[in-house]
């Protein structure tokens, strides 16, 4: 619990206390640097496969568009 | 959740403030998270915005106001999942993708981030020199004192300055409703009817008209929105129980958002009642100027330059938060300039080079708005991907911030929504022969 929470816990019956984020206690977040990567699930697997394909997509047209302006393609 | 924690360092702290009802804290507290939702929101209608809309406007007079409507929600599912992540992790969207998906995806995500943000800064830059020679100010000068002004604002080592300026900025563009209302916009009743019901242009779907449907999604949905609004609630260390206001604040700003891109069409569309050949929004500026007066078109002007200004230091910290937060720096407009120089150094760089390139005469504009077209193409897709692969992500996020069902069927239409119009945009964009215009 941070200090916004107990002050409003530890409320009187007619007052309240309001910090701003900054002049709080600096809350317990997720530990994500030692996490580790994420789990290959389906989900995840397709998702970036499918992304790979949209990106190769795209380079291959801007390829074909620089090709193009450059004379090599007619079309 | 099943997690592990970290204790991180105790920092300074202030008296709290005392305050007699409920209903008050609630709104104090709101007024103190308020800040980042409103910020990435309105300086997204930064200078390309204001262009584009105006230029929707001028083609197509209240015909796209419904598109702005199915925008509305878009914008705020996209970015409250930034929030939410912001929140629980107290990290950046740059760390999180390179942690959760290794190396090369983090450095294709960084790099694509960093070179699309420059090249829109790049643009930025040009609208300031646009609208300073339409009013008559040389722009070798107010370029680079719009650069020093941009650095000097980061400067002041406090995150609360910075965002009150910023903020302030956006509710300046609360001039765009006057300026729409001088214009005589059409009729109440006829605004709705556009804004409900979707229509067509008179001459039907034209490869114009795709392309401006397209860019003004592109436009209001753009890949730095959500680096910055992470990186941004990371570093003013929003709390767990701040979310439900961290979304209030992301709502009312896609709300502002919105209207404001309203207004701006509404700006364009009295350039097409009135018959102006369009080119950009600073002639329009000048041309609305002669008929409704000098207010009119110092106000557009002034409200290019400011959109600029937003937009370039949002998308400047977008690109130093991401850069530090992957590099490991200290990377925190809390931190004086001796704590964090390498941040604030990458966030000069980004500005000043900006600036510089467009004082080099006859530098390549038009191949940089296009270049800036395709990137955003390529990026926003893989980042949305990411993001809604890191929302599902329970490991880290726990039943609490995770993606409930609802939220990723809503998701995943937008992703798909999204994926399939970038491809489109940068298809049109690489290869325009694909597209007549008929």
């Amino acid at each position: 619990m941070n200090r916004t929470e107990l002050n409003i816990a530890k409320r009187t019956e007619h007052t309240f206390f309001v910090v701003h984020p900054l002049d709080d206690e600096r809350e317990l977040k997720v530990d994500t640097e030692h996490i580790g990567r994420m789990r290959m699930t389906p989900t995840v697997r397709v998702c970036l496969y499918a992304l790979r394909g949209y990106l190769l997509l795209m380079v291959g047209l801007l390829g074909f568009r620089v090709l193009q302006l450059a004379g090599a393609i007619h079309g | 959740m099943s997690m592990s924690l970290q204790l991180r360092e105790e920092t300074r702290t202030k008296a709290p403030i005392r305050v007699s009802s409920k209903w008050a804290a609630q709104a104090l507290t709101f007024l103190m998270v308020f800040g980042p939702g409103l910020i990435v929101m309105e300086a997204d209608n930064d200078a390309g915005a204001v262009s584009t809309y105006v230029q929707a406007g001028a083609q197509y007079g209240t015909r796209l106001l419904w598109l702005l409507l199915l925008l509305l929600p878009i914008s705020y599912f996209v970015q409250e999942m930034v929030v939410r992540l912001g929140i629980a992790t107290g990290q950046g969207h740059a760390a999180m993708i390179y942690r959760r998906f290794g190396k090369w995806w983090g450095r294709f995500s960084l790099a694509d981030l960093l070179l699309v943000n420059f090249l829109t800064l790049v643009t930025e830059f040009a609208a300031i020199a646009l609208a300073l020679g339409r009013m008559g100010v040389d722009p070798m000068l107010g370029v680079p004192l719009a650069a020093v002004a941009l650095i000097a604002l980061v400067l002041t080592g406090s995150y609360r300055r910075w965002e009150r300026i910023v903020i302030f900025l956006c509710l300046l563009d609360l001039l765009w409703f006057v300026i729409a209302f001088r214009v005589h916009p059409p009729a109440a009743g006829e605004l709705l009817r556009r804004t409900l019901v979707p229509s067509m242009p008179p001459g039907g779907m034209t490869a114009g008209w795709l392309f401006l449907v397209i860019a003004t999604v592109g436009t209001t949905i753009a890949p730095w929105q959500l680096f910055f609004q992470q990186s941004c609630v990371a570093d003013k260390r929003l709390r767990f129980a701040d979310l439900k206001w961290a979304r209030l604040d992301t709502f009312v700003g896609a709300v502002f958002t919105i209207l404001v891109a309203g207004c701006m069409m509404l700006a364009g569309n009295a350039a097409l009642v009135r018959h102006f050949d369009f080119a950009d929004p600073a002639k329009m500026a000048v041309q609305l100027g002669a008929v409704l007066g000098p207010f009119t078109k110092n106000a557009i002007l002034l409200l290019m330059i400011n959109a600029a200004v937003l937009g370039t230091t949002t998308i400047s910290l977008a690109s130093a938060w991401a850069y530090g937060e992957v590099q490991g720096w200290p990377s925190s407009l809390q931190k004086p300039v001796r704590e964090a120089p390498a941040f604030y150094a990458m966030y000069g760089v980004c500005v000043m080079a900006a600036a510089g390139l467009v004082l080099i005469p006859r530098a390549p504009l038009q191949l940089i708005i296009l270049s800036v077209q395709v990137l955003a193409g390529l990026m926003l897709p893989s980042a949305i991907i990411f993001l809604q692969l890191l929302l599902n992500d329970k490991e880290v996020l726990g039943d609490r911030f995770a993606n409930r069902p609802w939220n990723n069927v809503v998701n995943w239409t937008i992703v798909v929504l999204l994926f399939v119009l970038s491809l489109l945009l940068a298809a049109q964009v690489a290869a325009p022969q694909w597209f007549p215009n008929t």
